[in-house]
């Protein structure tokens, strides 16, 4: 056990910080419920970070880190599959990458270069420039789109050599790993609100109400970091699916929470709240929500 | 960033899995469910804790000199894992090994030192905090017992309540009050308690036999060399000692041992099949994973530090939800086994009741949580 970043990582975490500074400001009239960052995504592609799993020294786990601090800047980026799904499955696609369940809209598909489509068994691959996309008009805060000739579009494109079971073990890695970031940018951005809100005299953040629902929630939040990190260390489908329920069963109750902390202020789009909890809503249905997990997760229970 | 544990650590969990296996009774777990306090138990864990002595597990993380093997805290946590989760045979004596003997060895004074610890690292010696006090739980520094000094002997007046282990103990590791001041007039005194004046009495309680107890003191007279410490240094002492005591009990270890119970019942007659049941299951799962992991980050921190981490605090509530989450599990799905069906799934349902409570209450915990950790406004006093 070492719950300590190596050298090799520390490096790298700390050149993700540098080059993250210019991204963490919250803009001042941000009127948008998504704030994608074409900038970013740049920014992190050429700097190699979306390929730091490729290195052995480095693998998945300092992936994983890298995916939890972009999540937790307002703005977004696919960041998730690039670093954690790619290196391990599909090294060649270009990139970003977007996922697509059956006919659901899909994050980032707008702004991909390459689709997997998964079903129950297989995984198809497909250039999103050969596909019409259509952007949606969403409540969450990822850029939306669907293909509004998906099945049609995919039905002839080829197979990969990975099977649907290895993506969805890559896939909620990801997704845990970027809970933790957005959870942990959500709690800080509440406990400054409730620490500056003055009432009856007092800021919020005093009333025990509030502290034990927050302190709760920091501890769930670190829970979901460690399952994440464990599944990307150990590989182990078990591990990564236990990671993903836990990541969307925390994040149900601790979304709900923050706003109410927050208040009205929470709920304007001048108050960044929803950057990071409008997307926590949209992962909390992804890959088929916390009942998609169970199978897996509990697969070792009793034996 | 690894989460595997070295061949060391995984060889020293053998080696006390096998010592569980050769020395734990075919009948342990009916005698596991009188709970620690218990006649039965006590007297098991001194005959255990003695083998568990000349095999060099009984204090392997102490210090060479005072009879350990000057391990680290991993094998200290990996001791009380394995110990915990096969339902605690070293009873009280736990609590020894954990922070009472690290306790002594750090703030005793050499005479202290001399009589108190070598019955620890022998595994024969039973001890009791007595800390909460009628009007004094969660507030703690509230308490009343009082130590009136005379001459060289101090004369303690007042009452404990929820002692633990009392009726067992040997000697009760007490605080009592020396001066006016809220927590700095708070001192600690070793009590034998032999010594005329202490009356204990039982309370029938929800999680074991001669678990809890009351404790009278009137006119007990102890020498000014019973006091541990200075006077009014108990608050840091404490502090120390319960940091040890909430990363010592690894209670996810038991309540994952229970759930793993719970749905090997469940598949052998095909309840496991049920969405529900197996959606609770993977909850209660992972709480546990979540606390286990949260313990070992603190474990990792002390090992690289040498000092007790912030997020200790933090373990204690991810805990508190573990035990929780399996005990709701076990009393929903499979309520017949606490009902005369599973000695482990009763003897866990017993103990997780007080996990919140024990060593301090998890709102506590999470008071400290919001100060130390979230650095939220403080509440008004």
């Amino acid at each position: 056990m070492d719950f300590s970043p190596s050298p090799d990582q520390v490096a790298v975490l700390s050149a993700i910080d540098a080059l993250a500074k210019p991204f963490a400001a919250v803009p001042i009239q941000c009127r948008d419920f998504a704030l994608y960052s074409a900038e970013l995504d740049r920014a992190l592609q050429d700097g190699g970070f979306l390929d730091v799993a490729f290195v052995p020294e480095l693998g998945a786990v300092t992936g994983a880190l890298i995916v939890e601090r972009i999540a937790a800047l307002p703005c977004c980026v696919e960041i998730a599959a690039s670093a954690l799904i790619r290196p391990f499955l599909c090294p060649k696609l270009p990139r970003p990458l977007c996922l697509i369940e059956g006919d659901r809209p899909a994050r980032f598909l707008k702004h991909a270069a390459t689709a997997l489509w998964i079903d129950a068994e297989t995984v198809r691959a497909l250039p999103v420039e050969m596909a019409a996309v259509a952007p949606v008009d969403s409540l969450f805060a990822y850029p939306m789109a669907q293909l509004t000739n998906g099945r049609a579009m995919f039905s002839d494109a080829p197979i990969c050599k990975f099977s649907a079971e290895d993506l969805r073990h890559r896939w909620r890695v990801a997704l845990a790993a970027e809970v933790a970031g957005l959870l942990k940018a959500a709690i800080d951005c509440t406990i400054d609100h409730v620490s500056n809100r003055q009432q009856f005299g007092r800021p919020l953040g005093s009333f025990q109400a509030v502290r034990h629902r927050l302190a709760e929630a920091y501890v769930r939040t670190g829970g979901v970091r460690l399952l994440a990190l464990r599944a990307a260390d150990s590989g182990n489908p078990s591990d990564s699916a236990l990671a993903a329920f836990h990541a969307q069963d925390a994040a149900a109750t601790i979304v709900y929470d923050l706003h109410q902390f927050s208040g009205a202020m929470g709920i304007t789009l001048e108050h960044p709240l929803h950057l990071w909890t409008y997307r926590l809503k949209a992962l909390l249905s992804e890959m088929g929500g916390r009942a998609a997990h169970v199978d897996v997760a509990s697969a070792t229970l009793g034996r | 960033m690894r989460f595997e544990w070295t061949d060391a650590q995984a060889a020293f969990r053998q080696k006390v899995q096998a010592f569980l296996r050769e020395n734990l009774p075919a009948d342990w777990d009916e005698i596991a469910r009188h709970g620690p306090g218990s006649d039965t138990v006590s007297r098991f864990s001194r005959q255990f804790c003695g083998k568990l002595a000349a095999a060099g597990l009984l204090l392997p993380h102490w210090p060479k000199e005072w009879g350990g093997e000057g391990l680290d805290p991993w094998c200290q946590q990996i001791l009380a894992e394995e110990m915990w989760a096969a339902g605690e045979p070293r009873g009280a004596q736990y609590m020894n090994v954990n922070w009472i003997g690290p306790t002594l060895i750090r703030f005793g004074s050499d005479e202290q030192r001399a009589r108190y610890v070598p019955p620890i690292a022998a595994g024969n010696a039973i001890w009791c905090q007595g800390f909460s006090e009628p009007d004094a739980g969660s507030d703690l520094a509230a308490l009343r017992t009082r130590a009136t000094l005379e001459g060289d002997i101090y004369r303690i007046q007042g009452q404990k309540i929820w002692t633990s282990y009392a009726s067992a103990a040997e000697t009760c590791f007490l605080l009592a009050r020396t001066s006016a001041d809220r927590k700095r007039g708070i001192s600690i005194f070793l009590v034998p308690m032999k010594t005329p004046g202490i009356d204990v009495r039982s309370i029938p309680s929800l999680v074991g036999d001669g678990d809890i107890h009351e404790v009278f003191f009137d006119n007990v007279v102890v020498p000014v060399g019973a006091r541990l410490g200075e006077e009014g240094q108990a608050w840091d002492i404490i502090n120390f000692a319960l940091a040890g005591e909430r990363l010592g009990i690894p209670r996810y270890a038991l309540a994952q041992r229970a759930l793993d119970r719970a749905v090997r019942l469940l598949r052998s007659n095909a309840m496991f099949d049920n969405a529900q049941i197996r959606n609770l299951a993977s909850r209660a799962a992972a709480l546990c994973e979540a606390a286990r992991l949260s313990s070992y980050q603190c474990t990792d921190h002390r090992v690289r530090t040498g000092t007790i981490s912030p997020e200790t605090s933090a373990v204690r509530i991810a805990t508190v939800m573990a035990e929780r989450a399996v005990a709701e599990f076990v009393v929903e799905f499979v309520p017949d086994a606490l009902c005369g069906g599973d000695p482990v799934l009763a003897e866990h349902h017993q103990r997780a009741i007080v996990a919140g409570i024990a060593a301090g209450a998890a709102e506590i915990q999470m008071n400290i949580v919001a100060n130390d950790l979230l650095h939220l406004p403080r509440e008004p006093r």
